[in-house]
């Protein structure tokens, strides 16, 4: 049994002639909740799009939770959450009925009770019956984090969980996602633009540039290593500029 | 297996509480009935001149000619030709948003992060088409019938009933042609607009562009009401005069078999006794003479569930997103 929750090595993604991941390696051990920074095109979608078995490398190998991309994507697909950017889930159905479809469609025993219980972790009970047309993006996104923990996974991506929402709905998701960290040992991966907030909630970081993974660290040793930066803005800028102080 | 029920399922609430189908379906189900219920008074004013004039005959001590050929499930007519237009269009419209509203709302990405079988996905889909088609189908033909029966006043033996039945099962495999060539094009294209856009092409072809071919190229067609009625010609002669023009009515024919809504007309026409020739004319001998336009509709039917079923997959799906 391998420590490491999500290993990536040599990860190559094509399209046509123009190439989003350039041998990318990579490794998150267990428990962690990494953050994947980088400028828009650095390929951060691409990988948690083949991370979340959606796309197929062009080449390399990599593995989420001892599982294997290419050779064992359905048993993937069991041990891992996702919520990707924007979604808008089936507005004509209450939370209650979209939950229950995503829980059936993964297996759940008992989905009911299990709904119960994912609506207390993410602390959205009493709206169950409420469609979710009427939702804000706040709503939703608490939404789509219990439909991504429905199955009980063992690695979370998240693509973007903050993007849009106003402080106390990014307060309310930061404090949901590090309770699923702490408190049931989600190893969490999430992309994000929004570097204060990574300083928050993720324990380390990778940036990439151009499709290679250029730095990797926690973020107490990232925050140590450049003693002349005052925020993280500050020393991922200078790390995506090439130039680490 | 079980995630297509669960797929299937989804489906059928989804659509069940969409406001802009439930729109849809009134409109076609409120123009249809607007049709028969024109034909009807049509009808009952056709059968009062009847009784009137049989029964004045009769006081006059003659004995009136047989009535006129009153067959009621003629009143069907229009309501038929806004099923293969209107009806055809909104089963497009249908079948587009099954696959469009789930690329638009990126819940595909849910679904297939989900451990779903290759074809389960398709087959949810396939079958809540097939479904909705059904009750859909169903429901108009029975308010149709209940029209035909209280408007009409015409009075339907089983064998009425058992055409209809007929007429409703031919609609069923036209519609859900309709909607999985819809959700095909939709799969097949990245943005599923030009999905609908390429399924509204095809549409315009089959539904208008060919029949009016067809319609233009008959030579009865070049007169109103009929060349062969005006001219006097009865159905003996017409059908002597034209084997003059075999090669011509040959080829007339083809383009007009090419389209899928004829085939649906001339089988239903047929079994509705719309069109004379069929008029009381027992079941089995409209069979004969229009099997190969029902066998036609059902193989283009069942071509479409396949090439939803193959096209509608993980791969393609995932390959082809906004």
């Amino acid at each position: 049994m391998t420590d490491m929750a999500i290993q990536a090595t040599g990860l190559v993604k094509q399209y046509g002639g123009k190439t989003a991941l350039d041998q990318l390696t990579l490794s998150v051990p267990r428990g962690e909740i990494f953050g994947l920074l980088g400028h828009n095109g650095a390929g951060k979608t691409t990988t948690v799009n083949i991370l979340t078995t959606l796309l197929p490398p062009s080449s390399g190998t990599a593995s989420v939770a001892g599982r294997d991309i290419r050779t064992q994507p359905a048993q993937v697909r069991r041990v891992i959450g996702y919520l990707p950017e924007n979604v808008q889930f089936y507005d004509n159905l209450t939370l209650n009925e979209n939950l229950m479809f995503f829980a059936q469609l993964s297996g759940v025993q008992h989905p009911a009770a299990r709904i119960r219980t994912v609506l207390d972790i993410v602390d959205f009970p009493g709206h169950e019956r409420e469609h979710m047309g009427t939702f804000s993006k706040g709503m939703r996104q608490r939404a789509g984090i219990a439909q991504a923990i429905l199955h009980e996974p063992a690695v979370l991506f998240l693509d973007e969980p903050t993007s849009g929402l106003d402080p106390q709905g990014v307060a309310t998701l930061r404090n949901i996602i590090i309770r699923l960290n702490r408190e049931l040992g989600v190893t969490v991966f999430m992309n994000t633009h929004l570097l204060g907030e990574v300083t928050r909630t993720c324990t380390s970081i990778g940036i990439l540039g151009a499709g290679r993974l250029i730095y990797q660290d926690s973020i107490s040793a990232t925050l140590d290593s450049f003693p002349g930066q005052d925020s993280l803005e500050e020393i991922y800028l200078s790390i995506a500029a090439g130039t680490p102080s | 297996m079980a995630e297509v029920g669960v797929l299937c399922r989804k489906e059928l609430k989804d659509l069940s509480r969409s406001r802009a189908i439930a729109m849809l379906l009134v409109f076609l189900s409120a123009v249809i009935l607007l049709s028969v219920l024109v034909a009807a008074a049509d009808y009952r004013v056709k059968l009062a001149e009847y009784t009137a004039y049989a029964d004045a005959l009769k006081a006059a001590g003659g004995s009136p000619t047989p009535p006129p050929n009153l067959f009621p499930l003629q009143m069907l007519r229009a309501g038929i030709e806004y099923l293969e237009i209107v009806g055809s269009l909104f089963a497009v419209i249908l079948g587009y948003g099954l696959v469009a509203k789930e690329k638009g709302s990126n819940t595909l990405q849910l679904l297939f992060t989900r451990p779903l079988g290759r074809h389960a996905f398709a087959g949810g889909k396939i079958l809540a088409t097939v479904i909705v088609w059904l009750v859909v189908v169903a429901a108009l033909f029975a308010v149709v019938a209940l029209a035909v029966l209280l408007a009409g006043r015409a009075q339907l033996a089983g064998q009425d009933f058992l055409r209809l039945a007929i007429a409703a099962a031919h609609t069923w495999a036209y519609f859900i042609m309709w909607s999985l060539l819809a959700l095909t094009l939709a799969s097949l294209t990245r943005q599923p607009a030009s999905g609908l856009v390429l399924a509204l092409v095809l549409w315009l072809v089959i539904v208008l562009v060919i029949p009016q071919i067809g319609d233009t190229m008959d030579p009865d067609n070049q007169v109103p009401g009929g060349l062969f009625t005006s001219l006097q010609i009865d159905r003996t002669n017409e059908k002597a005069l034209l084997t003059h023009f075999a090669s011509y009515e040959t080829g007339r024919d083809f383009v007009e078999q090419t389209s899928a809504t004829k085939q649906y007309e001339r089988a239903v026409f047929a079994y509705l006794g719309v069109k004379t020739q069929y008029n009381q004319v027992p079941l089995g001998a409209v069979w004969d003479a229009t099997s190969h336009n029902s066998l036609w509709l059902l193989t283009t039917s069942v071509f479409t569930v396949a090439a939803a079923f193959l096209s509608t997959t993980r791969e393609t799906l995932l390959r082809k997103l906004p």
